[in-house]
């Protein structure tokens, strides 16, 4: 399951599986009822899980990240390697000597769905309305210790800190920095983002009917794109579609058929049937970044002791999972985050996340286990039983099965607890369980660190409860860097301590791919968090 | 009259039921084909040379073979093992689930049937039970009291309980109106007794008929629940559960929802063949 939600509230409302999955077997086939017929200029993409609400404020869901990067933009966004800051709404920027103060050059000539010329004052109430003490918004942490956000004049705004922030631009590309028109936000209050949204995205919001669809249509002026993503505006198909199919087999089988133009929410298995078959065009994007791990709660007896740890390390063999859960559509791997992303040293010591289980007797013999009668570790007549807290989802009871099934192998019982998504981000708050399986979508080795390791993060995101102040200084002092130098060493060193530290056992890497009909041109998705139709601007038809 | 031998009443009526049952084939069908379930449940793990939690991930969802009967599942285990094992959990969560149903079901019936002024409370109590769909019922109960066996058997036991309870009282009713009933309070023997040896002795067929048939259901109930992934927790195999696990690959690996769906057809069908014998066979008894 997916962390993108996890530490800041809402996930998208999926269709409530009991009502996916009523229907015994066979009826999957059955559902897959002709969709309306596809109108000229029409793209279909077809998603199996709709938002909550259209609001980048209140959602922190993908489901609602997808729509709103292709009805608004962000002031910068990055290049499809991950690496480079790239213009959007604001032209350039400077950041002062100190790192505290960054004035942004609007471009001229941006307009609003409605007309309205967009302004400084518009980005100031943007991010007025996003940080407003006490308001139900989300992921306000990638802001900044933001001291005030001025507007200097129509096309410039000054964005103070009060301690620099050496991923700010980085984090400004992110869903959540999209420009919101604070008027209407003001007066549709609760239901901005539900009934209307006013943005200056290539598209703008039509309709929307609740998991059902979401209709866009072209935003004619639309030319402030960044070029060095592909089309800058306005957008080659007129009116986008997003079709709910909450049932994955059904979604399937709409792909070759041409009623769904493309999606991405298809399963591992498909994907490797579809290889086979000329009709479906797979697209990958050049860097996107997504790791699933099992965490390892340190504040746990028997949890404490890194040897343990690394005996479960060891003991689990994420290439058999790759192969067998994902159809080897994803990679296995032994770092935390991927060794591709900005700030991740070559020089990381994983030795202690590859499959060996050959070690684990080795390392819980050490750690002053014996094995029992039954075959399983015990310690001073206490056998080693972990609790492992997973999603009730296809994929995760699989990864729970094959993490109880592995460490079974090498005596070390496993009880598994799945539970629904609506109950699990509160039990994982919780120090009752030693093992849980997480995945998280990242940009750089400083996002991924800020997400998880730091002692503020206790009790959740960082579950494995790490309360080390060697990390959080390390943190302290990547976070403040002034130059990409110091950033990077404070970072680099920090990525070793925690790898060095053992406390997840990583998984494996998953890009999202795009499986695509025969209507529609290949593109090159986009890498950031995993919104691959990005702008939708790349979007058109054969 | 003060003399009144229990063994007399209900005299002859059940060996006459039992004849007529045996004559139909629908019986005879449903016994063997129980049985031969039963027996897969119960003797296949012995004689399987797979243990039903030993994963190989790399030998995932292969199709029957000479080594694997039934193919593999998604986690590479021998399904037809899995399957032995499930039935086996499915079984048992009917059994357990009908046991409770009956116990409290059969009680709260006989008892409004019995002392008049339970009976508005209790009934009313049931009505409200009976008002909610009994797989909306189990769903509920299973979501609130969290997964794990015993939160599984009161779900499944309860959403059974309120029909178990309205035949039970209505069968103690009629028996309530026979002579003999008033008999024995004349006489003055204890309520327990009265209850016990007169009320239940004479009302058990309908309720035992009953019974069987929301043996039926209980195993329903308990599949769907597993199905829905409110059922027990991995790795412990179980019909519901492998034919959800199933579901996801039915494009590529039919085999697996496909079994452990034809499983519980074997396993309901004949359990409601010999509930429908049984009442057809009662139904001709009371004519």
């Amino acid at each position: 399951m997916n962390d993108f939600a996890a530490a800041r509230g809402s996930r998208g409302v999926r269709a409530s599986n009991q009502l996916r999955l009523v229907p015994f077997a066979l009826a999957a086939a059955l559902a897959a009822a002709p969709l309306a017929a596809l109108a000229d200029g029409t793209v279909t993409l077809g998603r199996t899980a709709d938002a909550d609400r259209y609001d980048p404020h209140r959602s922190s869901a993908l489901a609602a990240a997808e729509v709103l990067q292709m009805i608004g933009d962000t002031l910068v966004t990055l290049s499809p390697d991950q690496k480079t800051v790239l213009p959007e709404l604001a032209e350039s920027w400077e950041m002062s000597e100190d790192g505290l103060t960054y004035t942004f050059h609007l471009k001229e000539g941006v307009t609003f769905c409605d007309g309205k010329p967009f302004t400084a004052a518009d980005v100031v109430g943007t991010m007025d309305r996003w940080l407003a003490p006490d308001a139900p918004n989300v992921s306000t942490w990638r802001a900044g210790e933001v001291d005030e956000i001025t507007a200097q004049d129509d096309l410039t705004v000054v964005y103070k800190l009060k301690v620099p922030s050496s991923n700010l631009l980085y984090q400004m590309a992110n869903f959540n920095f999209i420009m919101i028109d604070p008027d209407q936000a003001e007066a549709l209050g609760d239901n901005f983002g539900v009934t209307a949204f006013n943005g200056t995205g290539p598209f703008c919001l039509e309709s929307w009917s609740p998991r059902d669809q979401v209709v866009l249509k072209r935003h004619d002026g639309y030319t402030w794109g960044a070029p060095e993503l592909g089309n800058p505006g306005p957008a080659k198909v007129d009116t986008v579609i997003w079709k709910i199919i909450p049932e994955e087999a059904t979604l399937v089988a709409t792909i070759p058929a041409g009623e769904i133009d493309a999606s991405y929410s298809v399963p591992s298995w498909a994907l490797a049937q579809f290889e086979a078959d000329p009709t479906v065009q797979l697209l990958r994007p050049e860097a996107s970044f997504r790791t699933h791990y099992i965490g390892m709660k340190t504040s746990r007896p028997a949890m404490d002791d890194i040897k343990v740890r690394q005996a479960i390390a060891h003991a689990i063999d994420q290439d058999a999972m790759a192969e067998g859960l994902w159809f080897g559509v994803v990679n296995p791997t032994v770092s935390y985050f991927s060794d591709k992303v900005l700030d991740y040293p070559a020089d990381t010591d994983t030795s202690a996340f590859t499959f060996d289980p050959g070690k684990t007797a080795e390392l819980l013999t050490d750690a002053g286990y014996e094995k029992a009668a039954d075959g399983f570790w015990q310690k001073d007549g206490t056998p080693l039983t972990l609790t492992y807290y997973g999603f009730n989802e296809t994929l995760s009871r699989g990864m729970a099965e094959a993490v109880q099934g592995d460490l079974r192998k090498v005596g070390i019982q496993v009880d598994v607890e799945n539970y629904d998504s609506t109950a699990i981000w509160g039990k994982l708050r919780e120090d009752t369980y030693d093992l849980y399986e997480m995945s998280y979508p990242y940009l750089s080795a400083g996002d991924a660190l800020n997400l998880y390791f730091h002692s503020g993060s206790i009790p959740s995101p960082n579950r494995m409860m790490w309360n080390d102040p060697e990390t959080d200084k390390l943190m302290e002092a990547g976070n403040a860097a002034i130059t990409p130098e110091a950033r990077a060493a404070a970072f680099e060193a920090l990525t070793r301590h925690v790898h060095e530290a053992v406390l997840w056992k990583p998984l494996v890497e998953e890009t999202p791919v795009v499986a695509a009909g025969p209507r529609l041109e290949a593109f090159e998705p986009a890498g950031m968090s995993g919104a691959v139709f990005d702008s939708g601007l790349n979007l058109s038809l054969k | 009259m003060t003399d009144l031998p229990a063994g007399e009443i209900p005299a002859g009526s059940s060996s006459r039921t039992w004849r007529r049952m045996r004559r139909n084939p629908a019986m005879a069908i449903g016994v063997t084909v129980l049985t031969a379930v039963v027996f897969f449940a119960l003797i296949g793990p012995m004689i399987s040379p797979y243990d039903p939690y030993d994963t190989a991930l790399r030998m995932r969802l292969k199709p029957p073979s000479a080594a694997h009967w039934l193919g593999t599942d998604s986690q590479g285990r021998d399904l037809a093992t899995r399957l032995m094992y499930g039935a086996r959990t499915t079984l048992m969560l009917g059994l357990a689930g009908v046991a409770f149903a009956a116990l409290t079901g059969g009680a709260i019936g006989l008892l409004a049937a019995f002392y008049k002024r339970l009976d508005n409370p209790l009934m009313r109590l049931i009505d409200v039970l009976l008002s909610f769909p009994s797989i909306l019922f189990g769903l509920s109960l299973a979501a609130m009291m969290g997964p794990g066996l015993h939160s599984l058997i009161l779900a499944i036991g309860l959403s059974i309980m309120p029909g178990i309870a309205r035949i039970s009282r209505g069968a103690a009713l009629s028996v309530m109106a026979q002579d003999f009933m008033d008999g024995g309070r004349v006489i003055g023997l204890p309520d327990v007794t009265l209850m016990r040896r007169y009320l239940l002795a004479n009302a058990y067929a309908p309720i035992l008929t009953y019974v069987t048939l929301a043996f039926g259901d209980a195993v329903l109930l308990a599949a769907a629940l597993g199905f829905l992934g409110l059922g027990l927790q991995p790795p412990t195999a179980e019909l519901g559960s492998i034919a959800a696990e199933g579901r996801s690959f039915l494009f590529i690996a039919p085999h697996v929802s496909f079994a452990a769906s034809a499983l519980i057809f074997l396993i309901v069908l004949p359990v409601n063949m010999l509930g429908d014998t049984l009442r057809d066979a009662a139904d001709r008894r009371a004519s």
